[in-house]
């Protein structure tokens, strides 16, 4: 029967491995296609993974809080009858080794045997989030001992002579970058962190305060994504922002209306201007447009990307073909949207395809500011709180509620009168805001 | 005038030179070679490959000459120098012939004629048929060395004969002096003596071997003398004439007949006639200077093996002609690591080492522990009836490090490998030493050696 093979997916573009946050299925379990097995974190967002193949999961190589290469085989479906030994040996050793601590009791006594009678447990902890690395202070006297035992972060890879000279030495290994092989510490990284000494020494005379100095934080994969992704977008793309005062006492006596008839979802502030957006993207389909090299690709559909902030960084789903949609189908997609990407459980076509994106702080009363555009995109659209100010009516000084929003818009794909002109037509939708209803 | 275009042209094709040519084809590069001799260079044609060929004729004489100590009688033994040659020029044309197979695989084109640099990417080479050009990203050039001579004395390949003379020379002299105890000069006086030729070895320095440990020289010096080989060491030669016999050695101690000379001063780079320094290479102590990735001060010109500097090695330019090639194709090669290259000599016994000697990590001011077995307490080298020479390793005393490895032995030149993969992976004496070792094999006297220093030794 079939065998199928289960490979860590490429699910980005830059996505060069991934890390098994859990497995939703256990060795021994039967599965279908479409069953989700696991799920990943990849460098862009936590993803489920389906089952491609029907038949029993044999074998999980990559345990739980393991990460592997893209392309990896990480798991075995087959039927109970398949030999699948000769796929396991060939299975690489790394990833075997690494497997190893985790679940090799069953990786042992595989194959032709039924399936393990009592399926183990989940092998570890789901999604352990890295532990920070605490600095202290040098101790007087450093005792040479840590080295021995492998950090917490999981095994240290240093040569054996490496592992001695810093036992002598009194250097952490966990600290030190390794320049062999793979990473592997070697003599001279130890000998030239022995060289750099021991860190900071504490001021004489200044009396010694308890505790860290400081902790080095390991960048989560979502952290790590962002540093690497944020200078090529800002860098490369020469920015300009114009920013417009929206009148947002139309809109928001229309909030309260929707608000107050039943069995209709709540419409957020957000939702007007996602649904405003899509309207206004299409009038200005310049706006709507991605910087190619030797051409601009202009879209004739909106989908917009809207930033969800994390506790750990911030991720964008997309909403596709917004232009399409009513406010409320808007408003229920959106917020599905979101909650989903606080739980981690975006499927990769919806953190993917933007073609503009939306980012809003108004709920942490912020008045405004300017949001770097999120390559290929050709604009960002920053939205502040709706405030109420003091604004100036034909009878003289009156309370109003305004919005600022800020364009940020990349100068290869579109200039100043293009954002301004997108921006114009995106306030009067909004102070006419019975127009997003038809 | 023909003109050719490639990506890269490789000027020489000795060890260097060809393993260059062949990981920058496998890198997916087009590559021309050009070699005014046959492929392989010097080690395949005049070197390494056919002194190998007449150093195991010399031990299967010698292992013949022993017979009766295996109880077995054998008479009527007739040995042939010259076919002793033909069979060493025999192998070396066989891989030759195996280099010109690799070329034709990997899609090598091969100029023959001679190569000269004529700007940055050109290389003209003159042949047989006329002068082609060769337009290419990027040269390597490769072209070795030669044997180096005494000042003023001539080599005629007749009276005065350096290596190349003397590997293809089927005729054998009644007696020779062998100038310069270094490798070629201790192999060859261990071939000829074999063969029944009066050898004088003449050193300058203080001992035979001389980069080698000192123990080594001392061993060799043992070997060589039960053998009937005469060594004179720290001995200046004053001049070299033809007289006598065939050629009169005047030397700080006296005066030498012989029938033969055989230079063994050693080798110097072949770096004229290149336009090298025209180009903006820049050239030291007679070697051509490099980068680590092996690119001269020319941009896009690299050179690897001989000229580029000691130790003038096959092995190394070899691994310099892998670093050259991957750095071409815009890989990130690691550096050769030039204090893990093994140094190998052929005579027997063989002579192997790496790393450094025990005065010289003693002179840096290591605290070292030495640990040494002979061959004599191996069961392997006992029932083998070769049981000359030991193994000596140099360890820190604090660390374990490996710091040097020196063998005399059989087979030492075999043996050193698991020092060299040890050192490469930064192991330490207890890493070694947890290494199990098969019995009986010669390579046990590796390990003994290893916990001779830890002060552990089982069969000592």
């Amino acid at each position: 029967m079939a065998i199928s093979k289960v490979v860590m997916p490429k699910l980005s573009e830059a996505m060069e491995s991934g890390k098994i946050i859990k497995w939703l299925k256990r060795e021994g379990d039967r599965v279908q296609g479409g069953d989700i097995l696991a799920e990943v974190e990849t460098d862009k967002a936590d993803v489920e993974m389906e089952a491609f193949g029907a038949g029993v999961l044999r074998k999980i190589l990559v345990p739980a809080g393991e990460k592997a290469p893209v392309g990896t085989l990480i798991a075995v479906i087959a039927e109970p009858a398949d030999d699948i030994s000769a796929l396991l040996a060939s299975a690489p050793t790394a990833v075997a080794a690494e497997a190893g601590a985790a679940g090799s009791a069953s990786a042992r006594n595989d194959t032709r045997s039924a399936p393990p009678a009592a399926p183990i447990p989940a092998a570890a902890p789901a999604a352990a989030p890295p532990r920070p690395t605490v600095v202290s202070p040098p101790a007087p006297t450093t005792p040479a001992v840590s080295v021995a035992v492998p950090a917490a972060t999981g095994r240290v890879k240093a040569s054996p002579l490496a592992k001695k000279i810093a036992a002598q030495s009194g250097v952490d290994l966990r600290l030190l970058q390794g320049s062999g092989p793979g990473g592997r510490i070697i003599r001279r990284d130890v000998e030239a962190a022995s060289q750099r000494g021991p860190g900071p020494m504490p001021a004489v005379g200044v009396p010694a305060v308890e505790g860290p100095e400081y902790e080095d934080r390991p960048l989560t994969q979502i952290r790590a994504a962002i540093a690497r992704q944020m200078p090529l977008s800002k860098a490369p793309v020469p920015h300009f922002y114009v920013t417009s005062e929206v009148a947002m006492d139309r809109a928001w006596a229309l909030r309260e209306e929707l608000h107050a008839l039943e069995g209709q979802p709540k419409i957020s502030v957000n939702d007007l201007v996602v649904r405003a957006c899509a309207l206004t993207l299409l009038r200005h389909p310049g706006v709507n447009a991605s910087f190619q090299g030797a051409s601009i690709r202009v879209y004739h559909r909106a989908h917009i990307g809207i930033a969800v902030a994390l506790e750990d960084g911030l991720i964008t789903p997309v909403l596709r073909d917004c232009q399409a949609k009513s406010l409320a189908q808007i408003a229920v997609e959106a917020r599905d949207l979101a909650e989903r990407a606080r739980t981690r459980k975006l499927r990769v076509s919806e953190i993917s395809g933007a073609t503009f994106s939306i980012s809003n702080l108004g709920m942490f009363d912020v008045a405004e500011f300017s949001a770097i555009i999120n390559p290929p995109e050709g604009a960002i659209l920053a939205v502040g709180s709706v405030r109420r100010v003091p604004v100036v009516e034909d009878a003289g000084l009156g309370v109003g509620r305004r919005m600022m929003l800020t364009l940020s818009c990349d100068h290869r794909v579109m200039d100043g009168a293009m954002g301004a002109r997108f921006l114009q037509d995106l306030k009067r939708l909004l102070e006419e805001p019975l127009r997003l209803l038809v | 005038m023909a003109r050719h275009a490639f990506d890269v042209a490789v000027v020489g094709t000795g060890p260097g030179g060809y393993v260059a040519a062949i990981r920058c084809a496998q890198l997916g590069l087009s590559v021309a070679t050009v070699e005014d001799d046959r492929p392989g260079g010097v080690c395949l044609n005049w070197g390494c490959i056919p002194t190998k060929a007449l150093l195991r004729n010399a031990e299967v004489l010698d292992l013949i000459g022993r017979a009766a100590e295996f109880g077995i009688r054998v008479s009527g033994v007739e040995a042939s120098y010259a076919e002793a040659v033909q069979r060493s020029r025999r192998v070396a044309d066989r891989m030759a012939k195996g280099v010109e197979f690799l070329f034709r695989k990997n899609k090598i084109t091969l100029f023959p004629g001679r190569g000269v640099l004529r700007a940055r990417g050109t290389v003209e080479v003159t042949g047989a048929s006329g002068v082609e050009t060769l337009e290419a990203k990027a040269v390597i050039l490769a072209t070795g060395s030669e044997p180096k001579s005494l000042p003023g004395v001539a080599i005629d390949e007749k009276t005065v004969v350096s290596s190349n003379g003397a590997v293809r020379n089927e005729t054998k002299p009644a007696s020779l002096v062998i100038i310069g105890a270094g490798a070629v000069g201790v192999e060859f006086a261990d071939v000829y003596a074999a063969y029944g030729v009066r050898v004088t070895v003449l050193e300058a320095l203080p001992r035979i071997v001389p980069i080698e440990d000192e123990d080594c020289s001392k061993e060799l010096a043992r070997a060589f003398g039960r053998r009937g080989i005469e060594l004179k060491t720290g001995v200046k030669v004053a001049s070299v004439k033809a007289g006598g016999r065939g050629a009169i050695v005047e030397t700080d101690a006296g005066k030498l007949e012989a029938e033969q000379v055989l230079m063994a001063v050693g080798r110097g780079a072949k770096v004229t006639g290149l336009s090298l320094e025209a180009l903006g290479a820049e050239l030291e102590r007679g070697f051509v200077k490099v980068s680590p990735r092996m690119e001269t001060g020319a941009k896009g010109v690299y050179a690897i093996g001989d000229m580029a500097g000691p130790p003038l090695l096959a092995h190394k330019a070899m691994a310099e002609g892998v670093v050259a090639a991957e750095a071409i194709a815009g890989r990130d090669p690691r550096p050769v690591d030039y204090a893990g290259v093994p140094s190998c000599t052929y005579c027997r016994p063989q002579v192997a080492s790496i790393g450094a000697t025990e005065a010289a990590a003693r002179a840096k001011g290591r605290e070292v522990a030495v640990g040494k077995f002979p061959f004599t307490a191996s069961g392997k080298a006992v029932a083998l009836g070769e049981t000359e020479g030991f193994v000596k390793v140099v360890a820190d005393k604090a660390t374990g490090e490996i710091l040097g490895v020196h063998i005399v032995g059989p087979e030492a030149t075999e043996i050193i490998h698991e020092f060299a993969v040890g050192r490469t992976l930064e192991a330490t004496l207890e890493e070694m030493i947890h290494t199990i070792h098969a019995h009986p094999t010669l390579s046990e006297a590796a390990l003994e050696a290893t916990l001779g220093a830890l002060g552990q030794a089982i069969h000592l």
